[in-house]
């Protein structure tokens, strides 16, 4: 893990360095002089040699204090601690949902497989994924929050009692959004393993079908699944921007994006370290969890 | 249940009569149905197993056998009631949750204010952006101040007692301060109470906004201008000098005395001294809270930040009203217009504050215009895509005014530009080239297409309302001419575009942008003009503009302060990159007018030589000057004295709401 993390920082700062070739004049504004641009750009630790520079990167990741963002002035720890709990209680709810609910939709489809209900679950997914998630959005905050009132519109309230009820329209939006393609990956899943021999034996031997689904196929089918949740974890932590930034939630999405667009290097630093160590986290935990699904898979 | 569990089942009753009703309904038998799912699994398969389940059986036999399954399930009991209970509770949660309307509170003076980006911080000299400054000039006060309801803008004089003495030379300026104001209560003080300004306080705020430690992007607004100040920088660079030092040109020859001393005139002095950059702060604050101090911030303003959580990041801001201000009084005076549209009501009265202040942070137009049409911001700016359904004809459409919404109009001062890359070496050397481009350049259908209609076409680089803005001047190649177009353009040595290398435009990559790059790149290839569009984001923009390596690009300049100086800097020589002229003009015959009018103070011989300055800039086309936009704004009818001020943000001081009539008009909303 650790060489993973050495090789993504070193990549992020040859790539910020490469491509924002000058970030002082940025920050110095519009009545830069020279001079203004010099005592910046000392300011910002952009005059000592790039290796230095990057051993004290390195150091902040150690002791997880990432300074102040250049454009704002803010502690980042702080910023990245408000941020993951707007955007972990906005992500993780309806990504839990979507999982067992597509997983159970995917399974039903796959047992009706060529009749009329998996038709029908196909069309409704395809159909779900093609329309643009900024047309959900749009139009869903349009007509149950502003039309009918039945949620507010935007805000947000950081205290645990209080932020349900802000929540509670996104929720709604990201497992919608989050539905239509997994409905289909998992049921293509389930598919495959449903024409296996074993699936045959299995009721040869005389088991209900739904046994068959539910203790042989399932547990096969996890594997791939288990795959998808791991690579939809980052989602996790980036949040869904255009979400926040429509209900005013204040998570960690936005924060990602805005950085990139003001070159605010310390933020976009600390971001991909955060989420690079998180993605190799989860990655870690699927192994463990394929070795308890898979009696096959050994953890060495 | 927030408050409404008593009322929820009342409202329930009276939502039955709306179609509110329908979607727990929809819901409910959405959920019933999918709880009925479960089950059908078990039974589906206890219907027929058999192989034949392995291949698809036509699709309505299967169809027949599931609803006869479902006919059966139905009738199942525990099925039912478990599917039923269910949804039954979801709904409710739901319903009760979010459905039920919270009475609006008629003793309430809160004014909801929307901000269209997220607030970075709350220290005076890091001000940079506009939407920091409207929320610091709310709790910071500086010396002067904009009259809020006259116009043209003129200063007044806010901690300061009086306008400042200024001698002959225009080198000294002497204030006076208010005696008997005092920072807001904070524990950064000794007993936790605000103590009482002094002008050391004003040469402290200062010289801390000069510190080189500091970075402050506004310390152009005293750099080069007064005495000894520039060695005090530099001592504090190389460490051979502290802050403490003094300096020569910041005296405090007692408490509430305040002399400046200048190297040369400068005559935007006092504009500059209204910005947020020079207001006053307290030492103990800044040394207490250290780098945090943008979080806590102390000033003399009629607003104060209670407690740091009472600014949530990102996304709501709420001040409260400073019980120890000292109290002003409304204007007794404004422009022609403002005592018809109500704003003179107060005159003379001691300013009613609000009990608080919300600002709340949405950077996407659907949410602030919901949130205003639903009572829960004050008033709004009109986004592109509502306009047609809010304004017809300059005026408010009749659903929107029997609500009590009014409009108000404003105009920015600013200038919408395309300017050329004047060391282009052959942009920047063919003026004939450059001024076919404007002469084929549509400004009329540009407004009407990407801004409502909402902004005048800009003759020149001075708007409309300074000094050296003329109504009657024309630019004789600012109007849309196709024909005039070729002409200059075969005067220029490519006769139908030929012989032109292809262009390219450098522009922002939000949509916006891109479709009005395009409107343009079209009229100008209607003459054979060949351009590529090159989009960025902000900060690839604004490298590539500061590195000369943007050819064309479009981008506004908006005043820091009402003085047409503002915007003929912008071609002066020594502000090239990494200063403000971005186009890279040069002309000594320009410099050598704009270094005299430097001199002047405002008056009919320097307003001559600002004349003089936009016919050179006119003739020589560097930019091809576009338009200057209106700010179209909603406000609501329990909103009072209300007049949007492009100089000065901190006028809520001056706002009030009326909450009996805010408790009548939002629930109808």
């Amino acid at each position: 893990m650790i060489p993973n993390l050495i090789g993504i920082t070193l990549l992020t700062f040859i790539l910020f360095h490469v491509m924002v070739k000058d970030p002082a004049t940025r920050f110095a504004g519009k009545y830069a002089t020279a001079e203004r641009v010099e005592t910046i750009r000392a300011e910002l630790g952009l005059d000592r040699p790039l290796h230095e520079q990057y051993l004290f990167f390195l150091k902040q990741i150690v002791t997880l204090d990432f300074g102040r963002s250049w454009a704002t002035k803010q502690k980042i720890t702080t910023m990245i601690d408000d941020g993951f709990s707007a955007t972990l209680s906005l992500t993780i709810p309806p990504f839990i949902a979507s999982i067992i609910f597509s997983v159970g939709l995917a399974m039903f489809a796959a047992y009706h497989r060529g009749g009329f209900v998996d038709k029908a679950v196909v069309v409704t997914c395809l159909a779900m994924m093609s329309i643009s998630s900024l047309v959900y959005i749009l139009f869903l905050q349009n007509v149950l929050a502003f039309q009918w009132g039945l949620f507010p519109v935007s805000g947000w309230d950081p205290s645990w009692t209080g932020r349900w009820e802000y929540l509670l329209l996104p929720w709604i939006i990201l497992f919608v959004l989050l539905l239509g393609s997994d409905i289909l990956v998992y049921r293509s899943v389930i598919l495959d393993e449903a024409y296996q021999d074993y699936v045959r034996t299995a009721r040869a031997k005389g088991l209900s079908n739904r046994a068959v689904y539910t203790k042989h196929i399932l547990k096969n089918a996890m594997i791939p699944v288990i795959t998808m949740i791991v690579i939809g974890m980052p989602f996790l932590i980036t949040g869904s921007f255009l979400i926040e930034s429509f209900f005013g939630i204040p998570g960690l999405g936005g924060m990602m994006l805005k950085a990139l667009n003001e070159s605010d290097f310390p933020v976009i630093k600390a971001m991909t370290v955060i989420i690079s160590i998180a993605y190799m986290f989860f990655n870690l935990l699927a192994d463990i969890v394929y070795s308890l699904v898979d009696p096959r898979i050994r953890l060495r | 249940m927030l408050g409404c569990a008593p009322a929820s089942t009342v409202n329930m009753v009276k939502a039955s009569n709306h179609m509110k009703l329908q979607m727990p309904f929809d819901l409910f038998v959405m959920l019933y149905l999918l709880a009925l799912m479960g089950d059908r699994f078990d039974n589906y398969r206890a219907d027929h197993y058999t192989t034949k389940s392995l291949k698809p059986a036509s699709v309505t036999v299967k169809g027949m056998r599931m609803m006869c399954s479902k006919v059966h399930r139905f009738f199942q009991l525990t099925t039912f009631i478990k599917g039923l209970a269910l949804c039954v509770a979801v709904s409710l949660v739901t319903f009760g949750l979010t459905g039920c309307t919270k009475k609006v509170d008629d003793t309430d003076t809160t004014i909801n204010i929307p901000l269209r980006a997220n607030v970075k911080g709350l220290d005076p000299i890091n001000a940079n952006d506009l939407y920091s400054s409207m929320v610091i000039q709310n709790i910071y006060e500086g010396l002067l101040d904009y009259h809020y309801l006259k116009r043209p803008y003129e200063l007044k004089p806010l901690l300061a007692e009086e306008m400042p003495t200024v001698s002959p030379d225009g080198l000294t300026y002497t204030f006076k301060i208010r005696k008997g104001v005092r920072f807001h209560d904070n524990p950064a003080f000794p007993d936790g109470k605000g103590r009482e300004i002094t002008a050391e306080d004003f040469i402290y705020s200062w010289k801390r906004l000069a510190d080189p430690r500091n970075a402050s992007e506004g310390y152009w607004i005293f750099e080069d201008k007064i005495k000894g100040l520039t060695e005090w920088v530099n001592a504090i660079k190389n460490k051979t000098g502290d802050f403490d030092a003094p300096i020569e040109g910041l005296q405090a020859p007692d408490k509430h005395t305040l002399v400046i001393k200048l190297t040369q005139p400068y005559y935007q002095l006092q504009y500059v001294l209204a910005m947020p950059f020079a207001v006053v702060v307290p030492k103990e604050a800044v040394e207490k809270y250290g780098a945090e101090f943008l979080n806590n911030p102390v000033g003399t303003g009629p607003f104060m930040l209670e407690k740091p959580s009472d600014w949530i990041r990102n996304s709501k801001i709420t001040l409260k009203r400073n019980p120890n201000w000292r109290g002003e009084t409304y204007p007794t005076e404004g422009e022609p217009g403002d005592k018809e549209a109500g704003l003179l009501e107060d005159a003379g009265k001691p300013l009613q504050i609000a009990d608080q202040l919300v600002f709340i942070e949405l950077t996407e137009d659907q949410p602030r215009w919901q949130n205003f049409m639903k009572g829960n911001l004050e008033w709004v700016e009109i986004p592109n895509d509502n306009f047609d359904s809010a304004v017809k004809n300059d005026k408010i459409v009749p659903e929107l005014a029997a609500k009590g919404i009014k409009l108000q109009i404003s105009s920015a001062i600013e200038v919408v530009y395309t300017a050329f890359n004047m060391n282009d070496p052959i942009l920047g050397k063919n003026k004939d080239l450059r001024r076919a481009f404007a002469l084929a350049s549509n400004i009329p259908v540009r407004i009407q297409r990407f801004y409502n209609g909402r902004a005048l076409q800009a003759q020149g680089p001075i708007p409309p309302g300074l000094d050296g803005y003329d109504p009657d001047f024309k630019n004789p190649w600012g109007q849309f001419d196709r024909e005039k177009a070729k002409e200059y353009l075969a005067k220029a040595g490519f006769p139908e575009g030929k012989g032109l290398p292809e262009f390219t435009y450098e522009t922002l990559a939000d949509s916006k942008s891109r479709q009005i790059t395009e409107f343009e790149v079209q009229n100008w290839a209607a003459m054979g003009i060949k351009m590529k569009i090159s989009t960025n984001t902000w900060p690839q923009f604004q490298e590539k503009i500061k590195n000369g390596q943007a050819q064309i690009f479009g981008l506004a300049w908006g005043a820091d302060y009402p003085d047409a100086q503002n915007f003929l800097q912008l071609f002066y020589s020594k502000n090239v990159s990494p200063g403000p002229n971005d186009s890279g003009y040069k002309n000594p015959e320009y410099d050598k007018l704009y270094e005299a009018s430097l001199k002047l103070p405002p008056g009919k011989e320097r307003t001559e030589l600002y004349k003089k300055m936009r016919d050179i800039l006119i003739e020589d086309m560097p930019w091809i000057f576009g338009l200057h936009r209106l700010n179209y704004r909603l406000t609501h009818g329990w909103l009072r004295n209300f007049k949007y001020n492009e100089m000065t943000y901190g006028i809520y001081k001056y706002v009030r709401v009326d909450p009996k009539k805010r408790a009548e008009l939002k629930p109808k909303l």
